[in-house]
């Protein structure tokens, strides 16, 4: 069969990989107002943490994506309301801070299992449709972020998606209204670095796991975010997938080392072209 | 020393003068060379991130690709003057204007664009910038190897080396003069009108400003500012690599810039030097010194969420604010 | 201990019940040699800097270095010491720049005053590092950074760089090694996997230059951006121009997970490595191994007594084997920088120089001696340096090249 279809199908599982990680952030930059730069630091915590269960002999996938869950959750609350929500009044220190939290979290995450990348087995592709291998971190993340954006969508659209979009939309009605906004940031928060720590556990086996391995999936994440608008979380999908293609394709038509520039030129042309990003945003916010 | 807004009286220029004085005479208490070397990058890193004020703070343009206009002015210097052969002085002055047209093209570029669109566009430029020059090698002209790339370019000075003191002094001088510079032109009416910008564009705009010009020209200030301190850094070290461009070195500016004080221009200018110094020059174990930066951030930032200097001034100006009756006149 | 600064190595609760039979160990070779307990009235230390990115990104060829230099040091000081003083490290991180390479050694030399230097580990480090040392008239020996650039210097101005000596095999070096391995396997097409970096493109052009003389062809050259690789696109091409085998420029991470993506297309190529992360054998077990996967090192157990010494002393030290390359030839270079300060009899910097220009100094991969500038000399003639290739098994691995 040919390579192009491959391609072509990876590329769609590479977009939606970066659609997983941005889902969080988007979540955390719309209802927290705040630019987590500690989101990749929760992706490499989940991949960690299945490595640790992986080399103790616990190869359930499901056991990995629980535990970290749960732990990013907790240490994802803890910042929130340790730090997060006291600083808020200064949306730019937040991001700082986060980043310091990052490169706290590296450091650590190098004292305890050092330096040098890890590995766990991948495994088999799932299957192979004419010719063209479907791998099995591909679909997990693909039908995981079709999930997510989808989950979110309906979220957002439905009851339990009002307290967010109010205090997305404005902070003081939701805290007149009675809503305990400050909760709400911080489980928001939480909920957000678990959603990167289960991507991380869930892609581990296809990756080389080193403490600063979150920071590509973060500025990734961070400019599909961005340049989404922010509004509607399918845009964020298929913007995330897009660029997945682009980046793919390119590297086999052209040349690899071209992928990343040719990605962010595309980038800089959606926003120099439609400066509101790809949808209407709304007033631009401060940082 | 006392860190707050910069006030036409009182007695912060005094301090910071006295600040001065004592890094004039620091070397005369016998400073070795490594720490002399040190308080010279120190200074270099100072004016970075001051540069980085002036466009992300003041005019309240957040820039995650400042690096962009340190890099571009690097590079200029070691390709004029080891591939074009250039004299040193004309390489430098080429790299200003570089970095300085550098800056006139991201402002023209981002100036439509509002807040985290900024953030993402000079991002991506800076990345872009950073990447093309990874892959960038030159041939060298004795031959039988290359240039560029993650190696970097030769920086040829064709002088005798600095010594340690002169450099010390020199990067001191350029330190005072830039911050001297970066304090008057955050105060004119340039700077009255680009602190207007930061805090709302649309009333700016209604008051008949041309909002696009003055962005554009924060981002040009900043960058011959930044392009200087890569000038300097180019004759000092003596390579220009890739790195130059990187991504943390324009997060680095930012992280500094937060930690002094977002807008204070003087602010990020010592926690630059601070931070700098702190890190580098007292010869922490390598896993002490991360950890130091990052409780540095986490611990600064939660109890000074404005930032050092920009905390401080907000509590000045809120207890001037108090009981006006009680202060008596002013 | 022997290393004056915090190294920043892994502390996790297991591991320091792991140090405590090395701590033993020490206290009881310290018995046994009782001139060297620490005397403080007995001559001071020779002081040996390390240069080594400890933080960052490539903290892992760092800190593999910074072992490996430790070991070097424990033996030569269990086997006496040297010159009748005992050996210490002073570390230095040099944080992948070089502007912090430059200033780190001219710590090691103003401050720590050391003897000498061994490092960096990237070429950008080192080249700071070797104008801070040759400044300052002091030995560096560099273990790893492959690029022309650093002999140049020797060569080119002799007189102001002639401390600069280079223990890891050149570019044209690698390549040579390589090309012998590969028209031994009998391989016609080849393809290469890079990381769009200088060092790694010159490789691939070296290699192509050697194997061109017999015949071998490039049928696919890639560089992937090292910030954001595309792996798939890659794997996926590399496989459709079905070279006899694909050659990994790479020793970073990002070559576990290209053999992952290449194996998982289905593709039953042989691959080759540099070395680096796919020589840990504490990945190897998570590889991939449905087609041959051969890695290049400096020295593999089995394929010399010292080899086989060196390896088992790694292993017994910090619970696992060496890569074979990040920290191979960092133990060398400290070993061979030792035994010339042995060899010159005293310690004075132009001696050892001339002991180092002149003699053969025994190490793990081999016996070492430089040529005129000042490179040590690896390749394929006899009396070379020829490094190692293994090939991964299920259980273990195989030395396949130099066949005895």
């Amino acid at each position: 069969m040919s390579p192009l279809a491959q391609v072509l199908v990876d590329g769609i599982f590479t977009g939606a990989s970066y659609a997983l990680m941005a889902a969080g952030l988007a979540l955390i930059l719309g209802v927290v107002k705040v630019v987590n730069l500690s989101h990749g630091a929760f992706f490499t915590l989940g991949a960690y943490v299945a490595y640790v269960l992986e080399a103790n002999g616990v190869d359930h996938p499901v056991a990995a994506v629980v535990m970290a869950a749960a732990i990013a959750f907790a240490f994802g609350v803890f910042l929130g309301k340790s730090f997060i929500n006291p600083v808020r009044s200064h949306p730019f220190s937040v991001a700082v801070g986060s980043l310091g939290f990052a490169i706290l979290f590296e450091q650590a995450a190098q004292m305890l299992w050092g330096p040098h990348p890890l590995s766990i087995d991948l495994g088999a592709p799932l299957a192979t449709l004419h010719g063209v291998t479907l791998r099995r971190w591909g679909v997990i993340s693909f039908l995981l972020s079709l999930g997510l954006a989808g989950g979110l969508s309906l979220l957002l659209s439905g009851p339990w998606g009002l307290p967010l979009k109010l205090i997305a939309e404005d902070e003081e009605i939701a805290g007149s209204v009675g809503m305990d906004v400050e909760k709400i940031r911080y489980l928001t928060f939480g909920a957000a670095s678990a959603v990167a720590a289960v991507a991380g556990a869930l892609l581990a086996p296809a990756m080389a796991i080193t403490p600063t391995m979150g920071r590509v999936p973060l500025i990734l994440s961070l400019i599909v975010v961005i340049a989404s608008g922010m509004e509607k979380v399918w845009n964020l999908f298929f913007l995330a997938v897009g660029l997945g293609l682009l980046s793919n394709v390119s590297a086999y038509l052209l040349a690899p080392s071209w992928s990343y520039v040719l990605l962010l030129a595309v980038i800089c042309l959606l926003l120099v072209l439609r400066p509101s990003g790809l949808a209407t945003a709304g007033p631009g916010r401060d940082y | 020393m006392k860190k707050s807004e910069p006030f036409r009286h009182g007695k912060f220029p005094g301090v910071l003068a006295a600040g001065a004085g004592v890094l004039l005479l620091l070397p005369l208490a016998g400073l070795d060379a490594f720490l002399l070397n040190v308080l010279t990058l120190g200074f270099l890193v100072a004016v970075y991130t001051g540069s980085w004020d002036i466009v992300g703070g003041v005019a309240g343009q957040v820039s995650l690709g400042h690096a962009l206009f340190f890099g571009t002015a690097t590079y200029a210097c070691a390709l004029l003057t080891s591939l074009a052969g250039c004299p040193f002085p004309l390489a430098a002055v080429a790299a200003l204007l570089l970095a300085t047209a550098a800056g006139a093209a991201v402002g023209t570029l981002s100036a439509p664009l509002k807040g985290p669109f900024v953030a993402l566009l000079t991002l991506a430029l800076g990345e872009a910038a950073h990447e093309f020059i990874l892959g960038q090698t030159f041939f060298s002209p004795q031959g039988g190897y290359s240039w560029g790339g993650e190696g970097g370019i030769p920086v040829l000075l064709r002088v005798q080396p600095l010594s340690p003191w002169t450099a010390y002094y020199a990067a001191l001088a350029f330190l005072v003069l830039s911050t001297w510079l970066m304090l008057r032109i955050a105060r004119s009416e340039e700077g009255l009108i680009w602190t207007a910008l930061s805090g709302s564009e649309l009333s700016a705009r209604a008051s008949g400003v041309d909002v696009l010009r003055y962005k554009r020209r924060a981002f040009m200030f900043a960058a011959a500012l930044a392009g200087a301190a890569g000038v300097g850094f180019a004759a000092f070290v003596g390579r220009a690599t890739a790195d130059d461009f990187s991504l943390e070195l324009s997060f680095q500016a930012a992280t500094f810039a937060a930690v002094g004080g977002r807008g204070t221009i003087v602010g990020p200018v010592l926690s630059a030097l601070v931070l700098h110094s702190l890190l580098q020059g007292t010869g922490i174990p390598p896993a002490g010194r991360v950890l130091l930066y990052a409780l540095a951030l986490l611990l600064t930032l939660r109890f000074f969420p404005g930032g050092v200097a920009g905390t401080l001034r907000d509590r000045v100006r809120s207890r001037r604010m108090v009981a006006p009756g009680k202060e008596g006149n002013r | 201990m022997i290393v004056s600064a915090g190294t920043g190595g892994p502390m996790g609760f297991p591991r320091l019940l792991r140090l405590l039979p090395m701590v033993l160990t020490g206290l009881i070779l310290c018995r046994a040699f009782p001139v060297f307990a620490g005397n403080p009235a007995s001559r001071p230390n020779l002081r040996i800097g390390v240069l080594a990115p400890l933080s960052g990104p490539f903290a892992s060829g760092g800190s593999s270095f910074l072992q490996a230099a430790t070991l070097a040091v424990e033996r030569a000081n269990a086997g006496g010491g040297v010159l009748g003083r005992r050996a210490e490290l002073v570390v230095a991180d040099s944080q992948g720049r070089v502007d912090i390479a430059k200033s780190e050694a001219l710590r090691l030399i103003s401050r720590e005053k050391v003897f000498a230097i061994v490092g960096a580990y990237l070429s950008e480090e080192t080249v700071g590092a070797i104008e801070a040392a040759v400044a300052a008239r002091k030995l560096l020996i560099v273990p790893v950074a492959a690029t022309a650039e650093i002999t140049d210097g020797v060569s080119r101005d002799y007189p102001r760089y002639r401390y600069v000596f280079r223990v890891g095999y050149s570019i044209p070096q690698w390549a040579a090694m390589m090309s012998e391995f590969l028209r031994q396997r009998g391989v016609k097409t080849y393809a290469f996997v890079g990381a769009s970096i200088r060092w790694n493109r010159e490789l691939a052009g070296a290699l192509k230059k050697t194997l061109a003389g017999s015949g071998i062809l490039p049928v696919y050259e890639a560089f992937y951006s090292p910030r954001n690789p595309a792996f798939e696109p890659v794997a996926v091409a590399a496989a459709a121009a079905s070279p006899d085998i694909v050659v990994l420029g790479d020793p970073g991470k990002n070559s576990v997970v290209f053999v992952k993506r290449f194996r998982e297309g289905g593709s039953g190529i042989p691959i080759l490595s540099v070395g680096g992360s796919l020589g840990d054998s504490r990945v190897a077990p998570s590889l991939p191994l449905s087609a041959p996967l051969y890695v290049q090192a400096a020295a593999w157990e089995g394929a010399s007594e010292a080899a086989t010494a060196y390896v088992e002393g790694f292993e017994k030290r910090y619970g696992y084997p060496p890569v074979g390359y990040s920290d191979t030839l960092p133990y060398d270079a400290v070993t061979v920088l030792l035994s010339a300060i042995r060899a010159a009899g005293r310690l004075d910097t132009d001696a050892v120089l001339t002991a180092l220009e002149k003699g053969t100094f025994p190490g793990a991969a081999g016996t070492y001696r430089f040529d005129a500038s000042h490179q040590a000399i690896w390749g394929t003639a006899p009396g070379d340096l020829h490094g190692t290739v293994i090939q991964w098994e299920r259980d273990g691995a195989r030395i396949v090249f130099p066949l005895r």
